[in-house]
């Protein structure tokens, strides 16, 4: 079974004259790590709504085709269902924390209550996400206290210990230092390890195309690729979509003609296709 | 983090008294002061009132309250004195100036009167956190989303004065005036409203979605994760508090 299967879908936010998705297709499966890529406004965090239900339940609008999630069609479902089934992480970490809690235990943990589950599933589940975001040490510390980079893990974290099928996480890293981004690819990883499907979208391209197995290119609301990086990076015309192909692809696109017309698009990726174009000349 | 809240943080026998008991007491002692017919009845719940406050070490924050609503009040009773409709009997003269009996009684009454509600306010606000407070009123049946609203309040204004904080700086580094008389920084803050209403206003509608997408309209009954003490002697004081309550109503019915 497909974990997330989108059809034709197509959206129009209330009062906006240009459609904010237009005819977008594609699928998920069990444990896939999906990119989505494209230039500011071309409909990233749209979809990353479209995918939870908040379009078109929390935004109204003119809405059209299909989203299933984990076997769920989302337009026949509440938020509140949905989210049980997919997760989602917000671009803009500060409007994310409550404002309800007084500390970072209790705001991870208050998703949770919200669903009902027993005290000690809930404290065992909390702890777990504050380790594996590591922002353990932080947990008895106001929330409105933690820098950008803190925040953004404390909102993941809030997210994850609802144990969703799927998460979706939008711009997970754009507060966080490298060394930060590098962590919470970290902890993606361990969960995508788990079976977790993991769509996100980056605007640093060298590092979605090391880490994700496809990526989804959006411009101007219609998905114009969707491929694995390798694949994608090396299509004539790449160029045309408006992203430009991570540095490394871009070096070997002038050194090398490789003889699948596949370039590399990771670091260690180039590092081996240079080495052994240097080893035949 | 500034935190909009009065809470003094002290360990006292008021301070363990759990939030809405503190309601009712201040249900009881307002009301209390307010039906029974003689002045008696609300000298003795101020008394109470300011006593408890005493007791639970927090007199001292209690009385900048005071000051100014004696500020007020003082005007209060001065213009009763000299003008109340109902004056009559001269009381004394003061400059020129001719104080009534009448009058001055009224005044003293409404003195009372607002003591004995900011008294018994300040008792709940100051030795009770807010949350704690919403968190036992939607326990006993509240909306968590009214209880959400009011506890988030406490939170988000310390939140958006930072913010305004940050855009203020901004703004000085750019060559701003910000400091001085009342018309520079009166002509400072109207470029922040955009900005700060701005933020807040999109800000809202993200804040609503991330609650969403935390379940928090989710149908079944929520769980607290933290545990709340009982307090021992609750269901008791509750129970004396509406009771006396109740007298005065009595006695103001029959008298
Ligand atoms: N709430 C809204 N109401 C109306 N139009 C909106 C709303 N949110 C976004 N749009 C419009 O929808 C389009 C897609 O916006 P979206 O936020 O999905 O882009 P994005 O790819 O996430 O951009 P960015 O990289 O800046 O985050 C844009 O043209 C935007 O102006
Ligand atoms: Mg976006």
């Amino acid at each position: 079974m497909k974990k997330i299967l989108v059809e034709h879908l197509k959206y129009r936010y209330p009062q906006a004259a240009e459609l904010a998705l237009n005819d977008i297709s594609f699928e998920a499966e069990e444990g896939e790590k999906i990119g989505v890529i494209g230039r500011n406004g071309a409909g990233k965090s749209t979809l990353c709504q479209a995918l939870t239900g908040l379009v078109p339940h929390f935004y109204k609008g003119a809405y059209g085709g299909r989203v299933i999630v984990d076997g769920t069609e989302v337009l026949s479902s509440s938020i509140s269902e949905i989210v049980l089934k997919v997760g989602i992480v917000f671009q803009n970490p500060f409007t994310q924390v409550t404002g309800a809690k007084e500390t970072v235990y209790d705001e991870v943990a208050f998703g949770l209550e919200n669903l009902g589950l027993p005290r000690g599933e809930i404290s065992s589940r909390v702890d777990a996400a504050l380790e594996l975001l590591r922002i353990y040490r932080f947990k008895d510390q106001a929330p409105f206290s933690l820098s950008g980079g803190q925040t953004q893990r404390m909102a993941i974290a809030g997210i994850i210990a609802m144990r969703p099928r799927i998460i979706v996480l939008d711009e997970p890293t754009s507060q966080l230092d490298p060394q930060g981004s590098e962590e919470v690819y970290q902890a993606l990883d361990d969960l995508s390890d788990q079976g977790l499907t993991i769509v996100l979208t980056e605007h640093k391209i060298e590092k979605i195309a090391q880490y994700c197995d496809k990526i989804l290119v959006l411009q101007d609301g219609r998905s114009v690729a969707f491929d694995t990086p390798a694949r994608l990076f090396s299509a004539e015309d790449s160029d045309a979509w408006g992203i430009r192909p991570p540095v490394y692809t871009s070096v070997c696109r002038k050194l090398l003609r490789p003889p699948t017309g596949v370039y590399p698009v990771t670091l260690s990726e180039a590092g081996e296709a240079l080495a052994n174009w240097e080893a035949s000349t | 983090m500034k935190q909009l809240t009065l809470y003094v943080d002290k360990q006292s026998f008021v301070h363990a008294v759990d939030p809405i008991t503190k309601l009712f007491y201040v249900a009881f002692a307002i009301l209390t002061s307010m039906l029974v017919p003689t002045a008696y009845a609300g000298v003795i719940c101020a008394l109470l009132s300011l006593s408890l406050l005493c007791l639970a070490k927090v007199i001292k924050n209690a009385s900048p309250v005071f000051l100014f609503i004696g500020f007020v009040l003082f005007t209060v009773v001065v213009i009763q004195g000299l003008f109340g409709v109902n004056n009559q009997t001269e009381a004394f003269r003061l400059s020129g100036l001719i104080f009534y009996r009448e009058g001055l009684i009224t005044g003293a009454k409404i003195i009372l009167r607002v003591v004995n509600i900011v008294s018994a306010f300040l008792i709940l606000t100051l030795t009770t956190k807010a949350s704690d407070l919403v968190e036992d009123l939607v326990r006993a049946g509240l909306s968590p989303r009214i209880g959400y609203v009011i506890t988030s309040v406490f939170q988000i204004i310390p939140q958006m004065i930072s913010s305004a904080d940050i855009i203020m700086d901004a703004q000085r580094s750019r060559g701003m005036e910000t400091e001085g008389g009342l018309m520079v920084r009166m002509k400072a803050f109207i470029p922040l409203i955009g900005p700060v209403v701005l933020d807040s206003f999109m800000s809202t509608k993200e804040r609503a979605m991330a609650l969403e997408a935390r379940a928090f309209s989710a149908p079944n009954k929520k769980t607290f994760l933290r545990e709340r003490p009982a307090y021992t002697y609750a269901a008791k004081l509750r129970g004396a508090f509406v009771v006396l309550t109740l007298a005065a109503l009595i006695w103001r019915l029959a008298a």
